[in-house]
């Protein structure tokens, strides 16, 4: 049994921590911290070459997300796909109790006071969701999800938090969430026709949804279709944005010497806008350097889930990839000007707590599959010893 | 499942549980649903991590096209700067006769205050008020508390004021983007403006007429008045009251072929900047709403009635040696003949008792339907909120037919004056006066209230008073003047006619022989002085007022100075028609007259014509201007000035 001690122990899942932390992939870990560094000296320079207000807090909770990360990534699977309900349900309470008594913030009610952090619940059901829907579709075979029935349990799943957050409101990180569960939907294996059939009554739903959207959510797709509408209103935040990259050329005007950004003609620098802030002081090469380490993490959760050998796994490492996709890519396009303004954080680089932490929670997630990629379960998440 | 990757030892054992995983085992051979699943799956990852690829893919493209192929433009930047001015709530232009902006906007702040966000309210009361000191304190702080979610602090910020207010800093403070009305001629157009309220609604004048055209659309408003003209007249008339020591004043210019006022004074005036503080009495607009007995004035009506409807000619004598007897009234002559006097010596000699004898045999009927003729007993059917309507006794009995002969017990506006006698010498046709400016092509036709030979007659009548009468003072060299003078006695202020508090009026047309603009002038009080000889009658103060104002409008308004001669030939049939009792008195030709007191006046020419629009007016008419003024001929001065 020695020589396949280790590997049998590994798929019982039987391992003790230690050795769960040596099956960490600290290579992922590395990209991630370099991609936090080019966040770090961004806010430095945002705040001109100052740490504080910044720089300094989102270093702590950076080293505080990467204790997270370990910490959620040597819990044993099986009790994560054990309790993936009663995730949701706890986030989902956490969202009830936003809309019942939440802190306003920005025009919107999005935070939960918790006395010693401000969460933010919308952020924390993004993993909450995905790890339910893996757990949901965990050994059910093609054949028990093609009845159209099965699918109500899954579409509950999705559409209670969907619209709790929506209400708040907050359609960007309901769409994402909504995307996100799509994904690992199409994973699982539901039959592409009823992708297309909700994809054709959402669009038939434009109109009616239109008449609901909030008037700054109308302005900003109007926006967004012609942005030299209302160029000192609703347009300017992404005016500025294209003339800010558009000024940063090839090679940028260097670190701390963007004009555009500096000058506060962009406004949000620190947060959802720092991606033009970024390529203005490093240019096109930065930029696409950047995109280039977050294309990195995005090959890694891949092969995670390619590696898994349980189904909940890779759908978690594919909800859990498609997450982090999204953040990055709604930012980057936002910010270029390819999709409506909407409040999505660029990772590990915007400025604020919850988003990181929960990026961090998330990735942490991802490296548990990764560390428990070969254990065996049973179809309702028991430990496997038949 | 699949078997990819690093998996080397996997075939040496067989994982505990395996058997239950069909499928995920790697060497077995599968089929049937199993394999469809595995297919799928494997189908689907590759799927996902296309779709992964293409969305790289675009937002990088996206980024390089943003950041090399884009050039780093500054267009939008441009356009940002370039659409900043525009502001939705633009109330339209006002423009003169020529284009010359009389009323536009100016682009301001409002500060107001939401007083649920405010957090300390004495603290930002404290603040305010170090950069607003004339917000009141204890008022300030009181609404900073009430909870009200909208307060204006102040309205029509300056640039400067929002710049010190935002720098407070203070939250729950905002400003909201206004606009306030700005009238750049000041004084000069104030009642024909009117002005507009803080909510930049007009309260008065066109701007309240207007009030909906304005808002609502783009393009100025083009008033008939002239701001050269209006110029001319408001400093004239300033000097005139300040030189006569008049308590107010008034003057209109029309132009007799289209009804369209010129110039329209009314002194005092106000600032419309500052119309709140502003006294009532200046506010008040003479020449629309202020209701005058004329006086003698009346008489060129009278006259023109009496011709036109038969029962007098020209050479008709009338006995205005005797009083007229009437009840308990009697009417006296202060400056008649005593003797019978035919009907221009009554208008040049202004005898009430031949006025009032041609009324008594037209009849009151006749008067009635003459007077509603020319406009004077209803209201201005002008453009204005401020119009008078005329007041004349509802039980018209001899003694008004006779007092309303010579301007006495009716009282009409100086706009309602200067419409009826340019339908008297306009050849007879009576055009309803405006002061929005009319296009040429489209100018009311009028109605017929006289024959124009009556017209006629008028005219040269209206000349040999000038000539000949009270109105000596009004001629100017080249323009041929015809007019009359009115000198009423004010109604003292507990009722009965005060001997020594005079209103003063004098009328003129010009040039006579074919006239294009009648111009009036009312002085409320004036004194005599030592350069009237003591007079306070008409003669002696509007007419040369007139003839000033004449004198420096003429030119501007395109009249040439040249070419009148007494030629009128309406003007020698009537001398030679008249008794000549020895001397010829009629026969004099015009001579220069524009009294020397008022020289200094004419020879400042402050009307500069360099500023004006060009286009209108070729550039000759300038020339001619100037070299009008520096080349007058001397002045004669009548030294036997008769007045009245």
């Amino acid at each position: 049994m020695s020589d396949i001690g280790f590997s049998s122990r590994l798929r019982r899942g039987d391992m003790i921590a230690p050795e769960k932390v040596f099956q960490v992939s600290w290579s992922l870990i590395f990209w991630l911290v370099c991609i936090f560094a080019f966040g770090f000296a961004t806010l430095y320079s945002a705040a001109n070459g100052k740490l504080m207000p910044w720089a300094e807090p989102q270093l702590a909770r950076f080293i505080i997300g990467l204790g997270l990360l370990l910490g959620v990534a040597v819990i044993d699977i099986r009790f994560l796909m054990r309790y993936a309900y009663v995730i949701w349900v706890l986030v989902l309470v956490l969202l009830i109790g936003v809309e019942l008594r939440g802190v306003i913030g920005g025009g919107a009610r999005r935070w939960i006071d918790l006395g010693f952090i401000n969460l933010q619940p919308s952020e924390l059901m993004k993993p909450a969701i995905v790890l339910a829907l893996a757990r949901y579709f965990h050994g059910r075979g093609l054949e028990e999800i093609s009845s159209p029935f099965s699918l109500l349990v899954p579409l509950g799943l999705i559409l209670v938090p969907a619209a709790l957050i929506v209400v708040q409101p907050d359609l960007g990180t309901a769409l994402v969430i909504i995307m996100t569960a799509a994904a690992v939907l199409f994973m699982a294996g539901v039959r592409l026709w009823k992708f297309i059939a909700v994809g054709a009554a959402g669009l038939a739903a434009v109109p009616i949804a239109w008449t609901f959207l909030h008037d700054y959510q109308k302005d900003r797709i109007r926006t967004f279709l012609d942005p030299e509408r209302d160029p000192l209103g609703t347009g300017y935040h992404i005016l500025q944005s294209k003339i800010a990259l558009g000024s940063g050329g090839v090679f940028g005007k260097g670190f701390m010497q963007g004009t555009q950004s500096r000058l506060s003609f962009l406004p949000e620098r620190q947060t959802d806008f720092i991606f033009t802030m970024f390529a203005e002081e490093h240019g096109m090469v930065g930029g696409l350097v950047l995109l280039g380490l977050y294309v990195l993490v995005l090959i890694y959760g891949y092969a995670i889930a390619f590696r898994c050998r349980h189904q909940f796994g890779r759908l978690v490492a594919m909800g859990i990839t498609t997450t982090f996709f999204l953040y990055f890519f709604i930012n980057i396009a936002m910010v270029t000007g390819l999709i409506p303004v909407v409040g999505v954080p660029l990772p590990l680089i915007s400025y604020g707590g919850t988003a990181l932490l929960t990026l961090m929670l998330c990735m942490g997630v991802l490296m548990n599959v990764w560390v428990h990629r070969d254990v065996q379960m049973a179809s309702r998440g028991s430990f496997g010893y038949f | 499942m699949i078997r990819v990757g690093r998996a080397p030892k996997r075939a040496l054992f067989l994982y505990p549980g395996e058997e239950v995983r069909p499928s995920e085992r790697p060497k077995v051979r599968l089929h049937g649903a199993t394999k469809h699943a595995i297919d799928t799956g494997r189908m689907r990852l590759m799927v996902t991590a296309g779709l992964f690829c293409f969305a790289f893919t675009s937002i990088s493209v996206r980024l390089v096209d943003l950041m090399l192929l884009k050039e780093p433009t500054s267009a939008p930047g441009l356009r940002t700067a370039a659409s900043a001015p525009h502001n939705k709530l633009a109330r339209a232009d006002i423009v003169d006769r020529n284009g010359v902006i009389l009323a536009t906007n100016l682009p301001t702040v409002n500060l107001y205050a939401d007083s649920a966000k405010i957090g300390d309210a004495k603290a930002a009361a404290d603040k305010l008020i170090s950069v607003l000191p004339d917000v009141k304190d204890d008022d300030l702080l009181r609404r900073l508390t009430s909870g009200q979610r909208f307060i204006y602090l102040r309205r029509h910020m300056t640039p400067g004021e929002q710049m010190s207010v935002n720098r407070l800093g203070i939250p729950g403070l905002y400003f909201e983007d206004s606009e306030r009305r700005v009238y750049p001629q000041g004084n000069l157009f104030a009642h024909a403006l009117g002005t507009t309220d803080t909510d930049n609604r007009g309260s008065a004048g066109v701007e309240k007429t207007f009030d909906q055209a304005l808002s609502e659309k783009r393009e100025p408003l083009q008033l008939s008045l002239d701001l050269r003209v209006q110029h001319a007249v408001h400093e004239t008339l300033a000097a005139g009251i300040a030189r006569f020591r008049a308590e107010a004043g008034s003057a209109v210019v029309i132009d007799v072929h289209t009804g369209e006022l010129v110039a329209m004074v009314s002194l005092p005036d106000f600032d419309p900047k500052a119309v709140g503080d502003s006294p009532a009495d200046s506010r008040f607009n003479r020449t629309t709403l202020g209701l005058y007995e004329m006086g003698s004035t009346f008489k060129l009506f009278t006259a023109a009635m009496a011709l036109d409807h038969g029962t007098s000619k020209v050479t008709s004598m009338y006995d205005a040696s005797q009083p007229i007897k009437i009840g308990r009234f009697t009417i006296k002559d202060f400056h008649g003949l005593n003797r019978p006097e035919s009907v221009p010596e009554i208008l040049i000699h202004s005898s009430n008792l031949g006025a009032a004898r041609m009324a008594m045999d037209a009849g009151t009927e006749t008067q009635k339907k003459y007077l509603r003729a020319f406009g004077l007993l209803s209201p201005l059917s002008l453009e204005l909120p401020e119009v008078g309507t005329p007041q004349f006794p509802t039980n018209w009995r001899d003694i008004n037919t006779i007092t309303i002969a010579y301007g006495h017990g009716i009282s009409v506006t100086p706009v309602h004056v200067v419409a009826g006698i340019s339908s008297l010498v306009n050849g007879g046709k009576m055009i309803p006066s405006t002061v929005i400016k009319r296009d040429p092509n489209n100018i009311p036709a009028g109605t017929r209230v006289i024959s124009e030979h009556t017209s006629d007659a008028m005219r040269a009548m209206m000349r040999m008073i000038v000539l000949e009468g009270s109105g000596k003072q009004a001629d100017v060299a080249g323009y041929e003047v015809g007019g009359k003078t009115g000198s009423a006695e004010k109604v003292g202020r507990h009722g009965g006619y005060s001997e020594h508090s005079l209103r003063t009026s004098f009328v003129a047309a010009f040039p006579i022989d074919a006239p294009r603009y009648v111009v009036l002038v009312v002085l409320d009080e004036p004194k005599g002085s030592k350069e009237t000889y003591g007079f306070a009658t008409a003669g002696w103060n509007s007419a040369p007022t007139v003839g000033t104002i004449i004198a420096k409008i003429a030119p501007l308004l395109g009249v040439f100075p040249m070419g009148h001669h007494d030629t009128f030939e309406p003007l020698p049939t009537l001398i030679a028609a008249l008794p000549n009792d020895g001397k010829n008195e009629y026969a004099k030709k015009a001579v220069a007259s524009v009294p020397a007191m008022m020289m200094d006046e004419l020879a400042r020419p402050t009307i500069s014509m360099a500023p004006m629009p060009t286009g209108s007016r070729p550039d000759t008419i300038a020339a001619l201007i100037k070299a009008d003024v520096a080349d007058l001929p001397d002045v004669v001065v009548e030294e036997d000035g008769a007045a009245q």
